[in-house]
């Protein structure tokens, strides 16, 4: 057996004597992948209305019973005076006022128009925007309704949701999520490894002895390496039995997509791993570098919804392509003839950073 | 045959002025010696072992082990070297016999045909067996790193500080466990801040600022101590030696256990009655005594670099 392979038996020796890490690399793809996407949930339900009345009429009674109908909105409170209301909205006890102005029926069954007031709450934006939005809808259809036949516009809008026919928020963000457990496995772990021996001193004794140090990093990326593929395993058998993704096959694009990233993690941990002697200083390097591939590329926000300046900076962001990849094969059932631009981007991400990692490796021992 | 040799070696860190080592001329450990290095903190001991042991380059100088140049043949070096850092660095997550199995197979060795180098000191730690390497105390933990740097059978063995920390029998135990590897042809450097453990080794060299001061079996830096010695006690040992440091004829003063030690200047004509009358009278001491002494390899050390 080379040195390699004894190499690998003390990695999984000390990772397997000790209860904790087995546990954590299957827990971290079952929480991630069954929780996450339960409490990330960006639908708008159970918005606090506030209805200022002013008009006190049938009609306006009709209007407020529509609002509470259609399930996004429950009565917070009812107010005389949008003074009132606004303190409400202030105090944070309510989302959104409706104002009905006085003599709304009187001025709609002359043929008049009456204008009624929303105004929203928009600390939290996602519920100010589309609850407002929702609340305009439904006074638009009432309106339609009471202006009589309901054909009175001759044009319909309606729209068909491809791929994601629900527009779950849920099945946009799981291949997000799939990408989190490589960087955590793949990424994490084998830097945080081989910092620890240089912390406590191991590495020297290593390093006095026959064995070439890249054979000692190179164990370690690979045992963490086939840790990555089996988290990710256990994440993609999740998202296809769960939430159904991936139906239309796709298998092969999925997993040669992870290796290349997961490559391409092992790369940027090693770079990281050079350049820290501490566990405190790597680990603070790796998270403010995870945060930015995460927060930045497209993974939980659309690129498209993005600052101009900052979409150009997901191109030079390997998770940008990777997530690319992994949405339109799990949603769209996309195939390599499609994503070869991502793919090769992929690739020449991985291929350079694991450059870089040998050139400041070398300057470094 | 030399087993290892030094020229000129020198080794700076960064922008620090002085260099961590800096050793002018030639020096030499015979084969089955067991040289030992003393000074204190920060003289540069364990820069020197990492040099010998190949971790690090020197930035001038060469030098040789079992023949071999440490910056050339540094791969051949680490078959035939054994190293303990003066810190614990085994794997603590693995137990004692994983350790042992790890390191033995590092060296493409294994445990059986190498047990009897080491079988003196495992049969005290193979009732800990399976437990891990960080639960061990202090003087088990040095005795598996022991092993641990034993178990290829290295022709030269370096030890960094190998007692600090260790408990007075251990020590003794560790000292009689390096005798026993010497008579079996073993070049053993160690360093240590315990003149007792000094006294042990067959050649001592004294370092301090990257310099060896002197290089000699202890009795013959013992034998060329050339001051007059005394030892001096008195009520007030505080003030005492405050006194004795504002003699004109004292050229230096140390608490040694519960005594003083004093050195004379060069042709300072006085008696031992002399000093005893004068602490008494002049500097108004009781319970005087004053003693001539002959010195030990503490003394020497502690009157080095002031020549």
């Amino acid at each position: 057996m080379g040195a390699f392979g004894y190499l690998m038996i003390k990695e999984a020796k000390q990772f397997f004597g000790n209860p904790f890490m087995p546990m954590v690399l299957i827990l971290l793809p079952l929480l991630l992948m069954l929780v996450v996407p339960l409490a990330a949930n960006m639908e708008v339900r159970d918005v606090r209305v506030t209805v200022v009345d002013r008009d006190r009429s049938v009609l306006s009674a009709e209007l407020t019973d529509r609002i509470f109908e259609s399930g996004y909105f429950v009565p917070a409170s009812y107010e005389d005076t949008y003074d009132a209301a606004m303190d409400e909205l202030g105090r944070g006890n309510t989302d959104i006022i409706v104002e009905i102005p006085e003599g709304m029926e009187r001025t709609v069954g002359r043929g008049g128009n009456a204008e009624i007031f929303i105004a929203a709450n928009a600390v939290n934006s996602t519920k100010g925007s589309i609850g407002g939005g929702y609340l305009s809808s439904i006074v638009t259809s009432f309106s339609e309704g009471i202006s009589g036949a309901g054909n009175s516009l001759p044009l319909k809008v309606v729209p068909q949701f491809k791929y994601n026919p629900h527009i779950e928020y849920k099945l946009f963000m799981v291949p997000a999520l799939m990408i989190v457990v490589i960087v955590l496995v793949g990424g994490f772990f084998p830097t945080l490894s081989i910092v620890t021996e240089k912390e406590k001193g191991t590495i020297e004794q290593i390093n006095v002895s026959p064995v070439r140090k890249r054979d000692f990093i190179f164990s370690k990326v690979v045992f963490y390496g086939i840790l990555g593929i089996f988290a990710f395993t256990i994440s993609f058998l999740i998202a296809h039995f769960v939430y159904g993704l991936a139906s239309n096959g796709g298998l092969l694009e999925i997993y040669v997509s992870a290796m290349i990233f997961l490559v391409f993690m092992a790369g940027f941990g090693l770079i990281i791993s050079n350049y820290s002697d501490t566990l405190l200083q790597s680990v603070f390097m790796m998270f403010f570098f995870v945060l930015v591939f995460m927060l930045m590329s497209g993974i939980f926000t659309p690129v498209s919804s993005m600052e101009t300046w900052s979409q150009y900076v997901t191109y030079c962001l390997p998770t940008r392509y990777f997530v690319n990849i992994l949405r339109a094969v799990c949603l769209k059932g996309s195939s390599f003839a499609d994503l070869q631009f991502d793919f090769i981007m992929l690739s020449v991400f991985a291929a350079v950073i694991n450059a870089v990692a040998v050139i400041t490796y070398r300057k470094q021992s | 045959m030399d087993s290892i040799t030094i020229h000129n070696l020198k080794k700076s860190f960064g922008r620090h002025p002085l260099p961590a080592v800096d050793l002018e001329g030639d020096f030499a450990v015979g084969k089955g010696e067991l040289f030992g290095i003393i000074g204190p903190d920060g003289a540069g001991k364990t820069t020197l072992f990492r040099i010998l042991a190949t971790l690090i380059r020197p930035d001038e100088g060469t030098a040789t082990v079992e023949g071999l140049d440490i910056v050339r043949d540094y791969r051949t070096i680490r078959t035939i070297l054994g190293y303990m850092p003066g810190k614990f660095s085994l794997y603590s997550d693995l137990s004692v016999r994983e350790n042992l199995e790890f390191f033995a197979s590092v060296f493409g060795k294994d445990i059986d045909s190498n047990s009897d180098m080491i079988e003196n000191i495992y049969c005290r730690l193979r009732p800990f067996e399976k437990r891990k390497a960080g639960n061990l105390s202090g003087g088990m933990k040095q005795k598996l790193a022991l092993c641990c740097s034993l178990i290829h059978s290295p022709s030269v063995l370096f030890l960094d500080e190998p007692t600090t920390g260790v408990d007075p029998s251990s020590r003794r135990e560790l000292w009689e466990n390096l005798a026993e590897l010497r008579d079996r042809g073993m070049t053993i450097v160690v360093s240590t801040a315990y003149m007792d453990e000094a006294d042990r080794c067959d050649t001592v060299a004294m370092m301090k600022s990257g310099k060896f001061l002197t290089v000699d079996s202890p009795s013959d830096i013992v034998a060329q101590f050339d001051r007059r010695l005394l030892s001096v006690r008195s009520d007030d040992m505080f003030r005492l030696l405050h006194d004795l440091r504002s003699m004109e004829t004292v050229e230096k003063c140390y608490t040694f256990g519960d005594t003083h030690h004093v050195t004379l200047k060069d042709g300072a004509d006085v008696s031992v009655d002399g000093i005893a009358g004068r602490l008494g009278s002049e500097y108004g001491h009781t319970g005087v005594t004053v003693r001539e002494i002959s010195a030990s390899l503490e003394d020497c050390y502690m009157n080095l670099g002031d020549k």
